[in-house]
């Protein structure tokens, strides 16, 4: 008996702690018919936002508040859909975060931006921009657009990103490219470590750049790029087997820099840093 | 009236300050004459976005465009899209305009003032110093040389050190008011950066011909320009 009433108070402790987690957290869902190439934005200020294909004409946009200093604002202008956190006076990430989940057209134009995200990117063929100060960003399986990510702290990765633009920066956050091949893929920061990992594609023109943060690119023996890498007050370090390059412009200090080519060297890859170390390596 | 004096009064030459040896001097210079030019463009712009309410990206698109039309920025094509406009700013967009004529001033001058062949140094490796305050200069004229310090280039460079320097002090002052529990964060990235641009242009004093170094400059500005445009988006 008495274990039975255990039990009930346990029960009802539960579901009063569930009932107050469902008022705390408000849901709103939003769904807007666009044509071809819709515009979608978001500005989330505190919280986490996803995006993922849907249906071709319809934007679904579920926002999820889960502190009470914050309201939710959407709104839509013909082709462009707009939502974004308004924060009430005295909100913080915690009590102004809103997670936003959206479901658009593959085709559609999007731009995700949150200060603490995460922030994720999955599936699209338009362009998409990501904007996090200390957000995780995350970009993966994009076809075709271009993609600009920024962030301040936030590291960022890319898996399978290709045949479009791809423009990275970040000042000290980390970043990570997983078999991202484009026509151009601009990599740059200031502290943080960019680590490649691929084969550079066809006909790509791949710069990285940092200020003190390592770069790292770890290649496949079947690449074929023409690799140039120079550190103006760091190391270089080459361990794949690199055909020397003839009439370089770089003055050839081996320990700072390093100029070569890889089969055909359809892809360029230029790898500079002021004081980091870059390191090529063979997969 | 010298390039220098113009960049001074920079602030009241886009506010449309009447003043003789200044029209003469912007009439025989060219590079004076297009900066004010960037610039009244630029707070023209400004004032729209502060009475609209609007945000800021297309100052930024025309900063890209003016540094594009000056080499600075050289892309294959306008890779960037413009930014969507769904933001919800409460800064007034006028702080902008002083922090958008020291980053184009800064960008400006490291494609103008290309220095002469013949200062050049050895290719060695620039004095990197410890961490410097986040609003403090970058202190290249302080490492350089003697000899160097006293050129009319590294005049330009703690002119231009100085003015990006009273531009972070109003830019932390900004962010402490509006989201304390930021500076420190903010503060931290300007330094990084403010240390970039301060080793590049160091390493670029002692070896003007340094192509590499030049693009690291610019690319450091670049990245202080995106904490700019950070703070906006995300401070309110």
């Amino acid at each position: 008996m008495e274990s039975m009433q255990r039990t009930a108070v346990a029960g009802l402790v539960l579901a009063m702690c569930l009932a107050s987690v469902a008022i705390a957290e408000s849901r709103k869902e939003y769904r807007y018919n666009v044509g071809p190439q819709a515009n979608v934005s978001v500005d989330a200020q505190y919280g986490a936002v996803s995006v993922k294909p849907g249906s071709a004409n319809q934007v679904l946009i579920t926002a999820i508040a889960k502190g009470d200093k914050v309201d939710v604002e959407s709104q839509q202008n013909g082709n462009r859909v707009e939502v974004g956190s308004r924060l009430r006076p005295g909100a913080d990430p915690q009590s102004g975060r809103v997670d936003y989940e959206l479901s658009v057209p593959p085709d559609a134009t999007v731009h995700l931006r949150s200060s603490t995200g995460p922030i994720t990117a999955d599936g699209l063929q338009g362009d998409v921009t990501l904007e996090g100060a200390g957000a995780q960003v995350e970009a993966r399986n994009l076809n075709r657009g271009h993609l600009v990510v920024q962030t301040m702290s936030g590291p960022i990765t890319l898996n399978n990103v290709h045949n479009g633009h791809v423009e990275i920066t970040s000042i000290s956050g980390d970043i990570h490219l997983n078999s991202v091949t484009a026509q151009l893929v601009k990599v740059e920061s200031t502290n943080g470590r960019i680590f490649y990992s691929g084969d550079f594609g066809s006909g790509g023109d791949y710069r990285f750049s940092t200020h003190t943060g390592d770069i790292e690119a770890l290649v496949p023996a079947s690449a074929s790029a023409e690799f140039s890498a120079q550190s103006l007050q760091g190391q270089v370090q080459n361990d794949f087997p690199l055909q020397p390059k003839q009439h370089s412009h770089i003055s050839l200090d081996a320990t700072r820099a390093f100029i070569g080519t890889a089969g055909k060297a359809a892809s360029a890859v230029v790898m500079r840093s002021f004081s980091g170390k870059i390191r090529l390596k063979q997969r | 009236m010298k390039c220098a004096d113009v960049q001074r009064v920079l602030p009241e030459v886009i506010e449309n300050r009447q003043d003789g040896e200044l029209e003469a001097h912007l009439k025989s210079c060219p590079a004076c004459s297009e900066l004010v030019s960037d610039l009244k463009l630029i707070s023209s712009e400004a004032r729209q976005l502060s009475a609209s309410d609007e945000p800021a990206p297309r100052v930024w698109v025309r900063i890209a465009a003016e540094l594009r039309a000056e080499g600075v920025i050289r892309e294959p094509e306008a890779a960037t899209p413009a930014p969507a406009t769904t933001s919800r700013r409460s800064w007034s967009a006028w702080w902008l305009v002083p922090v958008a004529a020291a980053l184009l001033a800064g960008a400006s001058y490291i494609v103008t003032h290309k220095p002469a062949p013949q200062v050049a140094g050895q290719q060695g490796p620039a004095v990197t110093t410890p961490a410097a305050p986040a609003s403090q200069p970058p202190a290249t004229v302080a490492q350089a040389p003697a000899a160097k310090a006293s050129s009319p280039q590294n005049a330009k460079n703690r002119e231009v050190a100085e003015a990006s320097s009273a531009e972070d002090q109003q830019f932390l002052s900004e962010v402490s008011q509006r989201a304390p529990g930021m500076r420190v964060t903010y503060e931290n990235q300007l330094r990084s950066v403010n240390n970039y641009i301060r080793d590049a242009q160091a390493y670029l004093d002692q070896n003007p011909d340094d192509e590499d170094a030049r693009q690291h400059l610019i690319e450091a500005y670049q990245q202080k320009a995106m904490l700019y445009q950070m703070a906006l988006d995300h401070v309110q």
